[in-house]
């Protein structure tokens, strides 16, 4: 994940994080307000209902004792007192009576529990309300469900009896014109409901659903028996409303805070990753071998600090490189110099003895022998002194490879059969060749005259290797687009600092090797973009490994 | 001795003057009528009058027509115009004048019907025999009258029309050239659907028809002429739920007569045959909820309504009552229009959809058989009969005999008031 990345997820995570825990506990907080807020809106609404209720009742009772004291129910009652009574002729008393007192019941029962006249059902008379004959003297006022031609109503029902006659009964409804009266402010909702059932708890309780805070109150009859329930349902529509702004404002911050986190990434990556970018790419040149690259200071901070720290290092690394380029090349031409003296010494001494013979025997009478065989011997290391300098001049002068398709196979047959002689030589210890070559090796790009010029070169070697006799192996196989040639022996083997120096012009492990071969091996590779590596351990022998590309 | 009875004699004569004053017809003063009721026929013949009517027995007497003549088959009837009637706008009636009122009336009933009319005759030519005619033209839809620009109706009877205000008020002013002579009273106001009743002569509810009414208000019943009945498939299958008696004695405060027929006894002579015991309620309507539907705005029919419905409930049956028409009960009110047998029986029988018969008052058999026959098909349960009641101030003189005149329509022709 990169730096940038790192700097976005913590911004946008932190801010996330922290504006979901500040709405979480807002809306919580928002949420418990509301429910405070309902409670006391429902025992206000509920305290306010009881007052109505009590003030209605006392309104009833008060209406209820007006008729009973009526001449109206006076002359009635005598009337009914009397052996001739009619109480059909009152039928529509009741309703009159109602009217007059604004009571939504009121029945005329006579004094066998037979409705004489009925306001809120004039068709049932003669009907019985034998409740009444158990009622006794009580003023009180009590909830009652009415039974009615169209359904039930609910009740606030107070009863009268005048002079063992009649029974008056009578109330107002308790409906919704009764609700309408009572402070419902906005959200709240008031609701009578008459419909018991088994379900229809018989006590106070509240209970919330999504949409609203539901508190049940039951409303009791005269002997206890539940007629009615009063709901007083808050509405949680407000809160709900509140909660998604709470959210939504959230949702908002957070996906502010998502893209100030995208800003402030890039913001911050543009001040501490372009120099560390910066700062890696120039590490990837000098790791490249550009030695001389250099990182930007763009601060003084301690990104600025490590660019300043870097330069100097690649600063120090040049300095050492230029040192030990000179010292390779002091290193090199001393090594160039004692190769040249020590090939030119080897000549040059016989010459020396030879000329110095010469000087000796001119006046003795074996000169002319002396003399012959000396001009021999002269012009004989005249040649090798011309041998050695004709090696440092092929040397200096290795052409450019003229490219052709080259099958490396063919090759590889072509430069061990030349040395088929010298392996079987008499005398030579039995060195015993392997050719592992893939017959479906593809062709290369290559100049056959230097791949046979560098592989002579590492075959004698391997040869040289293998005095005792031993294994030479020719390996060669396809890699992915590329193809690899391996020469391996059995050999005493080399050691890692061997190995690091094998290539370098002039350095040679042989007693009498000019320390060219493997130079001009690695320059033949070179020429053709391949790639040469030696796996060797002392006593295992060694392996050079040569890759082209297909 | 002698001399004092005789001077007793002489201040209780004078004492007796005043009274005797009192009980002598007078011409001049007004009256208010106050009707709950918007019903036209009740007031309008005393505007516009029909050919013949029908007397309180049921027998056609003469009206605007004088005499009349028919051929044996029954088809061509000849009226002899009663002479000197005037329209009251001054116009006198003549035969052309009857045809141009009668034929459209009569031919929405009988296409066939023509009409032939020279001076103060008139012919109407049926292809049908027509033997109940002369019933038929004692109906109020058949009055002779016209409209005037205003649409006020103009007729020839005692009153002619000052001022109409449909379904309010109509006032009446007394016709001076009424061929029967003057009416008492000078003018006449009649308000519709009133409120309170104040007037001089007013409706009374059942529900106030045993209530202690001031002094100088007196109660007057006429006979039985409106049936409350339920009506509706097996309607008739209620019929031992439901107890009249309470309905009669309670609701109609005894001013009724509980109906088992549809017509009532005084009209049929028979119709206590049907006051038989209930057959059995059929157990299946209890299974099922019967909505009654009873006339909106009626308060007595709701209570009926609602009477029937907790009898049904105590039988087990749910009755729904509702003001909202299509219902599968109906509670109806049918008034009477005149007292010929033969012509309600006919009229209750096509409300009822049964076809026209050729029923005659005189043969009361077939009357009785044609009224079981109807009742059996028990598409209608017959409730209670119902008269008018109205309240009469003591101001007003000679009201009982001057309704004797025949149908169910106010008399205020020979009636008058003290001032």
């Amino acid at each position: 994940m990169s730096f940038r990345a790192k700097i976005f997820l913590a911004i946008t995570v932190t801010v996330v994080v922290a504006v979901w825990i500040v709405a979480g506990v807002v809306s919580t907080l928002v949420a418990r307000s509301f429910e405070r807020r309902d409670e006391q809106r429902t025992a206000t609404l509920v305290a306010q209902f009881h007052a109505e209720f009590n003030r209605r009742s006392a309104e009833v009772a008060r209406r209820l004792d007006a008729i009973a004291s009526s001449d109206e129910i006076a002359r009635m009652a005598v009337d009914l007192g009397s052996p001739q009574a009619d109480p059909g002729k009152y039928y529509d008393q009741a309703q009159n009576l109602a009217r007059e007192q604004s009571l939504d019941f009121l029945e005329l029962v006579g004094p066998d529990a037979s409705i004489i006249s009925s306001a809120e059902w004039p068709a049932r008379f003669g009907y019985k309300e034998n409740w009444l004959l158990s009622f006794g003297d009580s003023k009180d006022v009590f909830l009652k469900r009415e039974e009615l031609a169209d359904g039930a109503a609910l009740g606030l029902i107070a009863v009268r009896a005048v002079s063992g006659q009649l029974y008056i009964a009578g109330g107002q409804k308790l409906d919704k014109q009764f609700l309408d009266t009572l402070p419902v402010v906005e959200g709240m909702r008031v609701e009578l409901r008459t419909t018991i059932d088994s379900t229809t708890p018989s006590r106070e309780i509240t209970r919330s659903t999504p949409d609203a805070t539901i508190t049940s109150i039951p409303l009791f009859g005269r002997e206890h028996q539940l007629l009615a329930v009063l709901l007083v349902e808050n509405s949680r529509l407000e809160l709900a409303s509140l909660k998604r702004y709470i959210r939504d404002t959230a949702l908002l911050v957070g996906s502010g805070a998502v893209l100030l986190g995208l800003l402030l990434s890039f913001w911050t990556a543009s001040r501490v990753t372009r120099p560390l970018r910066e700062l890696t790419s120039s590490v990837r040149e000098v790791a490249e071998g550009k030695w001389d690259a250099r990182a930007a200071v763009r601060s003084s901070d301690e990104v600025g600090q490590l660019a300043r720290d870097f330069n100097r290092m690649t600063a120090q690394l040049v300095e050492q490189r230029d040192r030990m380029i000179q010292a390779e090349r002091v290193a090199a031409w001393r090594e160039l110099a004692r190769r040249l003296a020590h090939e030119l010494k080897n000549p040059l001494f016989p010459l020396q003895i030879t000329i110095e013979n010469l000087q000796r025997s001119r006046d003795t009478p074996q000169f002319e022998e002396v003399f012959r065989e000396s001009t021999t011997t002269l012009l004989a290391e005249l040649d090798n002194l011309k041998t050695i300098v004709g090696r440092f001049s092929d040397f200096s002068k290795m052409p450019a490879p003229e490219l052709e398709l080259t099958n490396l196979n063919q090759v590889v047959r072509e430069v061990i059969k030349l040395f088929d002689a010298q392996i079987h030589a008499e005398g030579r210890p039995e060195a015993k060749v392997e050719l592992a070559l893939d017959e479906n090796l593809a062709a290369i790009q290559a100049d056959p005259e230097q791949i046979r010029r560098a592989l002579r070169n590492l075959i004698l070697n391997a040869l040289d290797a293998m005095p005792a006799g031993g294994v030479l192996t020719v390996r060669t196989q396809n890699l992915d687009g590329k193809v690899a040639l391996e020469i391996s022996d059995s050999g005493a083997g080399l050691t890692p600092e061997e190995c690091e120096r094998l290539f370098t012009p002039y350095y040679t492990t042989k007693q009498h090797g000019t320390g060219l071969g493997l130079a001009i091996v690695q320059s033949v590779v070179s020429d053709h973009k391949g790639t040469i590596t030696v796996h060797s351990e002392p006593g295992k022998g060694a392996t050079f490994r040569i890759e082209f590309k297909a | 001795m002698r001399l004092r009875a005789w001077a007793w004699l002489a201040l209780s004569s004078l004492s007796l003057i005043p009274v005797a004053g009192a009980t002598r017809p007078r011409y001049g003063g007004s009256i208010t009528v106050d009707l709950s009721s918007t019903s036209g026929a009740t007031i309008l013949p005393l505007v516009e009058e029909t050919l013949v009517r029908l007397n309180e027995k049921g027998e056609i007497d003469p009206l605007l027509a004088t005499a009349w003549q028919f051929d044996p088959d029954k088809r061509r009837w000849r009226f002899s115009l009663r002479p000197k009637v005037f329209f009251h706008d001054g116009e006198p009636l003549n035969a052309s004048h009857a045809a141009a009122a009668l034929l459209p009336a009569l031919r929405k009933k009988y296409a066939d019907v023509n009409a032939t009319a020279g001076g103060q005759t008139l012919v109407l030519q049926f292809d049908r025999a027509m033997p109940d005619l002369l019933t038929e033209l004692a109906s109020p839809h058949l009055a002779l009258f016209r409209n005037d620009e205003k649409g006020t109706p103009v007729g020839t009877g005692p009153f002619r029309v000052t001022a109409w205000e449909p379904g309010r008020r109509i006032a009446l002013a007394a016709f001076e050239e009424y061929w029967a002579g003057r009416p008492f009273l000078d003018s006449a106001v009649v308000n519709l659907g009133a409120a309170r009743a104040t007037g001089d002569i007013f409706d009374i509810p059942f529900s106030s028809a045993r209530r202690v009414l001031p002094e100088h208000i007196r109660i007057w019943e006429s006979p039985v002429h409106e049936l409350i009945a339920l009506v509706g498939d097996n309607a008739n299958a209620l019929a031992p739920a439901i107890d009249r008696t309470p309905i009669v004695n309670v609701l109609a405060q005894k001013k009724g007569e509980a109906a088992f027929g549809l017509l009532p006894q005084w009209l049929s002579g028979y119709a206590f045959l049907f006051a038989g015991p209930p057959s059995r309620l059929p157990s299946q309507l209890r299974a099922v909820s019967i909505t009654l539907t009873y006339p909106a705005s009626d308060g007595f029919a709701r209570s009926i309504a609602e009477r029937v419905a907790l009898n049904a409930r105590d039988a087990g049956i749910t009755v729904q009552p509702t003001s909202n028409p299509g219902g599968a009960l109906r509670l109806v009110r049918w008034t009477l229009e005149s007292s010929d047998a033969a012509a309600e029986l006919n009229r209750i029988g096509s409300l009822l959809g049964f076809p026209e018969r050729a029923l005659s008052a005189a043969r009361p058999q077939e009357l009785y058989e044609a009224e079981r026959a109807m009742l059996d098909a028990h598409r209608i349960l017959p409730i209670l009969f119902l008269p008018d009641v109205y309240g009469i101030a003591t101001r007003v003189h000679n009201w009982d005999a001057a309704q004797k005149s025949g149908g169910f329509s106010l008399h205020l022709e020979n009636i008058w008031v003290e001032p």
